[in-house]
């Protein structure tokens, strides 16, 4: 784009890979002091030059398109170093640096007193660098480093505590479940470039917007669904979500910021920026919206009987995710991104105050040994009943606006999604506030000695908190809407008191049996009997695939492959044909009887086959 | 004919070589008879050498001058010479070979050498010669000799035993081939090559199929038996085991490169015009050879028979580019052998170096003499045929004549038995690098001056032919033309 | 004479090795440091020439052999065998810096193995090709019988001699074959021959071209190896001595895809399309069967074995795609997994040198006590699990995408592969290097193995990051290949020339 300014985007992604790279090769020399400075000098470099340059860019009425050099070039595919703004990753890349330069800040106090802090940052800063890549990438395939990148850097950071086998399990277990969703992507890249012979988001854009709509499933179709695959991988949807809750392990900060507020949100941002594909292929909107609602369900009734706070929130951000995805199905992909961007600063904030909250409560993660908090730590609570009261979706919170925007979105395509969505909302209000009255009212239960945590961890809650509560009225979505097709739905203002309405009961209920009569709780789960245990036991999901694909693969190669086909029939084939070999050349053996009698009786023998053939060679003249 | 019966001057320079050895093979027996019992005979191998040196330089001016002698009885060109000299040649390693290993046996007697010296005369008048009757005299010449060599060192019952065998076998097939060649004689009333060619390729005067047929089996069943083919390979383990391993050597390599001259000789003179009838057996058996030599070989544990083995295969090859039944053939059959001989004989004269030679014998040599494993090595290398060595070569000339004459299958069938024969040519190479020596295992003899020779030579020939083979396939090419 | 050197150097100290050095263990070092160093400089100087003109033969030599049959000792360069010569430049360097302390047999056999696979790569006689494609085994047998361990069941001779006879049982016949070609063409000249084929006076019917094609493809298949003729490949590289494993691993399968990349389509075009279905289920087959089966793999080696299994089922899928991303990937994959496995098996021979196995149940934490080699053995892994930004996954991308216009289903079942590949081989890093009982005893990477090590990783990188570096030499030749396939060609096969039309489009 020889008319744009050119406003070297590359720094954005340069500065974070720079503190990355300082890091982690000196950082074991470097002092604390130093490397903290570095990790967050180099993202908050980065959020400057995003807001200096989006302030150069001012409408974006076209994408600013900026390339690079070209990385492959085989045939007709030529594939690009490309960056690339537009109103959708504008918000993004706000978001991600913004975000994630409170989190990094924040880390710098929690992670003070770990050992490999250096290790700790230089992750950190990497995965700024691949998830900003992921979102200024201007094709599917730089796209793709990004999602791998940041995947890769989710691995290194949930199995931080390396010398805990869970955590290792667990780093395995979401790298490995996000290769799968990223085998649909790549997939989806190779059928793109079949079919439109390029990866460049323009070039395949302005194809697809060409073609007609697939009513009934076509190639297009097929395209978006593999897309779809990839989204629930990264974005810890039906059936690939199992790998999110594990990922706890990691850090919290790490839980903020990758598994809450940025990295996870990127399937929600793949296809939101797809949707000119996906506009032509009704059948995936659906698919999405219907993956999207079951999750959002599922996760919010497992999150009610979590007891370990990072898991509940864990479950929630699934369930939130959900949301995201009934919005992009229903065709309000302005919606889901502003969900995206309300979810970033409360549930950010959700999991660095759990966080404050462990680091007060020296580790402590179990909610049944918190409680009574409320005074031993006013800040945390004040900042986490900000961000529960958002998350609940209560007037006029961030969470309140975008959730309804998906809402009414949803009633306007199909009503009965609507009213899952409330019931939905009523859950995740009861989890939230469960945890919350857990966590901060009764009696404390625990042993260590709370203490209240030091500025630099609360400053970052405190700007979250303000996000949260007044977040809502960030234009997000009028600033969306030139990208996407008008949404028309007549903002019926009972469908919205009724969400908000599933909402207080929500808190009604959790506060009427965590905080009015406590030790309630376990009656009612008795009550329930199996549905309490299917729920508790998560619904035993991650056993299922254990038994379905886990065991069958890694036995099958054992038994069948290993043992089977590479020693009976591989190395079995050669030895057979080793030993016939042999066993032929014995009984040719044989005839050396050592004997002259037979020796001779073979030369004659010898002659008169001779004889008998050229004889008859000569009487067939 | 002409009834003058005194050969001219040119007749008898083409038989001066196979007088120079005779006459030698004489003078190494009066030279030993001046020394007593016990002493020390020094000279003798030189004798022997000096009379192989003389003889082969008098097959070189012979051949400088193609042409008949004695009433067309022989015949010397270029095939004849290039023949001469490869048997001299093996000669020369032979006595360099054998004289250190009968010294260190006591048994270094003058009969050895004159008796190599006149089995080359024998085999020099096969290669030479234009006549059924000739081909017997110098088969049986060169047979009777080796039958007493191959009973040399008597003391060593064995030894006895393969000569015995040899013995009775050889005469058994010489037997066929005398038959052979009176039928022939009967049907077609005389034994010149180039007659019976002339006779058997007239329609008109051309005998009874069949009973050429007949005369023809025997002959070829008598030549096969000469170069251990199937079905009448079973003597040569036993002997070139059997017998004292310079003799062994010299056994698997001398007469065989004769029977194989004269094969050529006779069935691409005298039978071609009925090439289409023995080709196919031919083919036959040339392959059954490889099979049999090959595989049979996987068994064996003992290196000499390994190598007695070995020649089996080896023969087949050869059959399969005389079954070619081409100029290109008979080059690459004068190639082969001619890197055959070298390479064989080089891999004896290791394994002369041994008194006990099972494999084991053979392990952790590369510690204790790391020359000769090396050397060792060269040889098995060629005769797997890998490349930069002149067996590679050869089996790639043979292969390719078969190709040129669209023998495909037995061209891949035999290249694959080839692959087979690796295995037991590693096993030994195996042996020697792969295994620690065993406890206790007797010091190995410390090769004399001239094995030395003789091994570095062939294995500087194997190398250098498998490297520059220019020059000898230009030498067997030129030599591939027969005089009719 | 660039490629002379590269050439000649290592013949020239190999020989020294086995006579003149044979006593002095240093100077052999040295000696052999210095020629492979140099030879890899003189690779690399060849480079600029190359990109001039990638499909012109660079650094071209020829001089009459034998006179008949007519063979040339003819070598030269060009866009496709470029890399390839460096990175086998590249590893013997690696290897040698590997073994130090090693006797001067074991250098020597090193630099003579160099020697035969730079010849390989740079053969543009048939007859010299084999010659060089035969003359690689005899190091190994060497190596790997004398240097080589045992392990668990196979003894280094066995696997020796099973790697032997198997690997010259597979190519005799390529030798009938060529000889075959020779006859009726007149020449070894792989170069002619090509030319008579373009002006038509050098024709194969089908019927001829098939028995020729497998002879052809029976030895390159083994060399590779290709489902299932790896029989002799697990216990070759489990036994092998690290310095050998690295090169063996590195590049001797590469022998195999570069002759079906460089012979099997351009002479037989018809052949290989008709086959081109069975092959490439074929290289499904090893793709997914290896990485299956090295899931489970109790040793790193024989781990990495059965994933080399794999990643060269990719690169045989991507030739037999038939599409110019598919033989890019194939020709980029042949370099990258040089690359990325060489240095894997640096590091397996580290870890082996530390503990005196390479059975990963004798490691476990090693990560917090030896982060330098955690990290190099990480990027490693991530590199050959197909890690975007890493070299292999250009080459894997690239294979799917050819694999995908030949045939969609190709392109999803091989995509499987990949993510086997993440499940092997984080498994094995988690299991090395991770977990509880932090490892104390284990030293970290030493400086010299650092120095080994050091340019891989930065290769992986350089070559993930912009390819564009090196894929257009290739992919200049890999069109011209291409277009050769289609010369003369009495028949189509359907599929490919349908994809095109639509690349096309």
């Amino acid at each position: 784009m020889p008319n744009q300014p050119d406003l070297q985007l590359w720094l954005i992604l340069f500065f974070p890979l720079l503190g990355a790279l300082i890091n982690g090769t000196l950082g074991r020399r470097l002092p604390k002091t130093v490397i903290s400075a570095i990790a967050i000098g180099t993202v908050a470099l980065s959020f400057l030059w995003v807001v200096r340059s989006l302030s150069e860019l001012g409408q974006l009425d076209k994408p600013h398109i900026e390339r690079y050099f070209n990385s492959i070039a085989s045939g007709d595919l030529k594939i690009g170093f490309d960056l690339s703004v537009d109103r959708l990753s504008s918000i993004m890349l706000l978001v991600v640096t913004g975000v994630g330069t409170l989190i990094h800040v924040y880390a710098v106090g929690y992670m003070d007193h770990e050992e490999g802090f250096w290790r700790f940052f230089s992750y950190l800063n990497l995965f700024m660098f691949f998830m900003l890549i992921l979102v200024l990438a201007q094709n599917f395939l730089l796209l793709f480093v990004g999602w791998e990148g940041v995947g890769l850097c989710s691995y290194l950071l949930i199995g931080f505590y390396f010398l805990e086998k869970f955590a290792g399990d667990a780093a395995k277990k979401a790298f490995i479940v996000n290769r799968v969703g990223d085998f649909g992507f790549s997939l989806a890249m190779l059928l793109m470039v079949v079919q439109f012979g390029s990866l460049d988001m323009t070039t395949v854009f302005s194809t697809a917007s060409k073609l007609p709509v697939e009513t009934s499933g076509g190639v297009v179709t097929a395209v978006a669904l593999l897309l779809v695959v990839g989204a629930c991988g990264k974005s810890a949807q039906v059936p690939l979500y199992v790998w999110l809750p594990d990922a706890m392990a990691g850090p919290t900060p790490v839980s903020a910021l990758i598994h809450a507020a940025t990295m996870v949100t990127a399937g929600v941002y793949v296809v939101a920026r797809s949707s000119e594909v996906f506009l032509k292929a009704p059948v995936a909107m659906e698919v999405v919206a219907v993956i999207g609602m079951i999750t959002a369900v599922v996760a919010a009734l497992i999150g009610t009987a979590q007891n370990d706070i990072k898991k509940v929130f864990a479950y929630s951000t699934v369930s939130q995710l959900g949301y995201m995805f009934v919005g992009l199905g229903v065709g309000a992909f302005s919606a889901g991104i502003f969900h995206v961007v309300t979810h970033a600063f409360f549930k950010a904030l959700l999991f660095l105050g759990a966080g404050s909250v462990i680091h007060a409560l020296h580790g402590e993660q179990d909610l049944s040994n918190m409680g009574g908090l409320r005074s031993k730590i006013p800040i945390m609570y004040w900042t986490l009943m900000t961000a529960a009261v958002a998350i609940a979706g209560v007037w006029p919170f961030a969470g309140f606006h975008s959730k309804d925007a998906i809402l009414l979105a949803a009633h306007a395509h199909a009503p009965w999604m609507y009213w899952v969505g409330v019931v939905t909302a009523g859950l995740t209000a009861f989890y939230v506030f469960r945890a919350m009255f857990l966590c901060f009212f009764g009696e404390y239960r625990g042993k260590a000695h709370p203490h209240e945590s030091p500025a630099i961890m609360y400053m970052p809650l405190v700007v979250l908190a303000l996000l949260s509560v007044g977040g809502g009225y960030l234009p997000v979505m009028d600033w969306l809407a030139p990208l996407y097709p008008a949404h028309e739905h007549p903002h019926d203002m009972s469908l919205i008191l009724i969400s908000v309405g599933f909402a207080m009961a929500g808190i009604f209920a959790a506060y009427y049996i965590y905080v009015l009569n406590p030790g309630s709780a376990d009656g009612y789960a008795k009550s329930l009997g199996g549905v309490y245990r299917a729920i508790a036991g998560k619904f035993y999901v991650d056993e299922a695939y254990d038994a379905a694909i886990v065991h069958p693969i890694e036995q099958g190669s054992r038994a069948v492959l290993l043992d089977g086909v590479e020693d009976v029939v591989v190395q079995g084939g050669v030895g057979a044909t080793v030993g016939v070999t042999r066993w032929t050349g014995g009984m040719l053996r044989l005839l050396q009887s050592g004997n002259i009698r037979s020796y001779a009786v073979y030369a004659l023998l010898g002659a008169v086959i001779f004889l008998g053939v050229m004889a008859s060679s000569g009487g067939a003249r | 004919m002409g009834t003058n019966v005194m050969p001219s001057g040119e007749e008898l320079l083409r038989f001066l070589p196979e007088m120079i050895l005779a006459i030698f093979a004489v003078l190494v027996m009066l030279w030993e008879s001046r020394h007593d019992e016990h002493g020390e005979r020094p000279g003798m191998p030189a004798f022997a050498l000096i009379g192989l040196g003389l003889a082969a330089a008098a097959s070189i001016v012979a051949g400088a001058a193609p042409g008949y002698a004695f009433r067309n009885m022989l015949v010397v060109d270029s095939f004849a010479t290039f023949f001469r000299l490869l048997l001299m040649g093996i000669g020369a390693m032979a006595v360099m070979t054998a004289s250190p290993f009968l010294r260190a046996r006591k048994a270094e007697g003058g009969e050895y050498y004159s008796l190599i010296l006149l089995s080359l005369i024998g085999q020099s008048l096969m290669a030479a010669s234009n006549e059924l009757i000739m081909v017997f005299i110098g088969i049986e010449i060169s047979s009777i000799s080796s039958y007493v060599l191959a009973g040399y060192l008597k003391d060593d019952k064995r030894v006895n035993e393969s000569a015995l065998k040899y013995f009775l076998l050889g005469s058994f097939a010489t037997g066929f081939l005398l038959y052979g060649v009176s039928w022939i004689y009967g049907l077609t009333g005389s034994t010149n090559l180039n007659e019976i060619a002339s006779i058997l390729g007239n329609a008109d005067i051309a005998p009874d199929a069949v009973l050429t047929g007949a005369a023809t089996a025997l002959i070829l069943a008598g030549l096969c038996f000469k170069v251990s083919a199937f079905p009448f390979q079973s003597w040569a383990p036993d002997v070139y085991q059997g017998a004292a391993t310079p003799v062994g050597a010299f056994l698997s390599a001398a007469p065989k490169a004769a029977a194989f001259a004269t094969l050529l000789r006779v069935f691409l003179t005298a039978f071609d015009p009925m090439a289409d009838r023995w080709l196919p057996l031919l083919i036959v058996v040339a392959l059954l050879t490889m099979v049999i030599g090959n595989l049979a070989a996987l068994w064996q544990t003992d290196v000499k028979r390994i190598l007695g083995y070995s020649s089996i295969a080896n023969a087949g090859y050869v059959l399969v580019a005389v079954a070619a039944h081409s100029t290109l053939g008979i080059s690459a059959v004068l190639f082969y052998l001619a890197a055959y001989s070298v390479m064989n004989f080089g891999a004896f004269a290791v394994v002369s170096l041994r008194e006990e030679t099972e494999l084991k014998d053979f392990e952790g040599l590369a510690k204790r003499q790391p020359a000769t494993a090396a050397l060792m090595t060269v040889f098995m290398a060629s005769l797997i045929g890998l490349p930069m060595t002149a067996g590679f070569f050869g089996k790639f000339y043979i292969f390719q004549s078969a190709i040129d004459a669209e023998l495909y299958w037995l061209a891949g069938l035999g290249l694959l038995t080839s692959a087979v024969a690796a295995f037991y040519y590693l096993r030994v190479i195996a042996a020697m690098y792969m295994k620690p020596s065993p406890e206790g295992a007797p010091e190995m003899a410390v090769p004399a001056a001239s094995q030395q020779a003789v091994m570095f030579v062939a294995a500087a020939l194997t190398i250098g032919f498998g490297i520059f083979p220019g020059w000898l396939l230009d030498w067997a090419t030129r030599s591939s033309g027969l005089l009719r | 004479m660039y490629l002379l050197i590269a050439l000649f150097l290592p013949l020239v100290v190999f020989l020294a090795c086995l006579t003149a050095l044979r006593k002095s263990q240093q100077m052999a070092f040295t000696a052999s440091l210095f020629a492979a160093g140099v030879s890899l400089l003189a690779s690399l100087a060849m480079i600029p020439e190359v990109m001039q003109n990638p499909t012109k033969l660079s650094q071209a030599t020829s001089v009459n052999w034998i006179p008949y049959p007519p063979i040339h000792f003819s070598v030269g360069v060009d866009g496709l065998s470029l890399w390839l010569i460096a990175v086998t430049a590249l590893l013997t360097v690696v290897a040698v810096v590997m073994s130090s302390g090693r006797d001067s047999m074991f250098l020597g056999w090193l630099l003579l193995l160099e020697a035969g696979i730079v010849g390989v790569f740079a053969a543009q006689d048939l007859f010299l090709f084999f010659v060089f494609f035969e003359l690689t085994l005899l190091p190994v047998l060497f190596l790997m019988g004398q240097y080589g361990k045992d392990s668990g069941k196979a003894t280094s001779m066995g696997a020796t001699i099973k790697f032997f006879v198997f690997t010259f049982a597979g190519s005799v016949l390529m030798l009938a074959a060529m000889t075959y070609l020779f006859l009726k063409a007149g020449t070894f000249d792989y170069q002619n021959i090509l030319l008579q084929v373009q002006a038509g006076s050098f024709r194969l019917s089908p019927a001829e071209q098939m028995p020729l094609f497998l002879a052809f493809f029976l030895a390159f298949a083994v060399k590779t190896p290709l489902f299932p003729f790896h029989a002799w490949q697990a216990d070759a590289y489990a036994t092998a001595p690290s310095p050998l494993g690295i090169v063996m691993a590195g590049l001797m399968g590469k022998l195999g895809t570069y002759g079906l990349l460089r012979f099997c389509l351009p002479l037989f075009p018809n052949a290989a399309r008709e086959c081109a279905g069975w092959i490439n289920g074929l290289a499904i087959l090893a793709i997914l069967y290896g990485a299956l089966v090295a899931i489970v793999q109790p040793n790193i080696k024989r781990l990495l074995a059965f994933s080399s299994l794999s990643h060269l089922g990719f690169v045989v899928l991507g030739i037999f795609s038939f599409h110019i991303n598919g033989l890019d990937g194939a020709a980029y994959q042949m370099v990258c997994h040089a690359v990325t496995t060489g240095a894997l098996f640096v590091l397996a021979g580290v870890l082996e040198e530390r503990k005196g196995s390479c059975e990963i149940s004798a490691f476990g934490g090693l990560a917090s006590r030896t982060p330098w080699l955690a990290t190099t053995f990480l990027i490693a892994a991530l590199a050959s699990s197909g890690l975007p930004a890493l070299n292999n996954f250009v080459g894997e991308y690239l294979i799917l995408q050819g694999a995908a216009f030949a045939g969609f289903g190709y392109a999803a079942a091989a995509g499987i592969g990949v993510i086997l590949s993440a499940v092997y081989l984080l498994w094995m890093y988690q299991r090395t290097f991770l977990g509880p009982n932090p490892d104390e005893a284990t030293a970290d990477l030493s400086t010299q193995e650092a120095i080994a090590i050091g340019p891989l990783i930065v290769l992986m990188i350089w070559m993930g990051v912009s390819s564009g570096n090196f894929l257009p030499v290739q992919s200049a030749v890999n069109q011209k290949i291409l277009q050769q396939t289609k010369m003369n060609v009495e028949f189509r096969v359907a599929a490919p020339v349908a994809a095109e039309a639509v690349h096309g489009n």
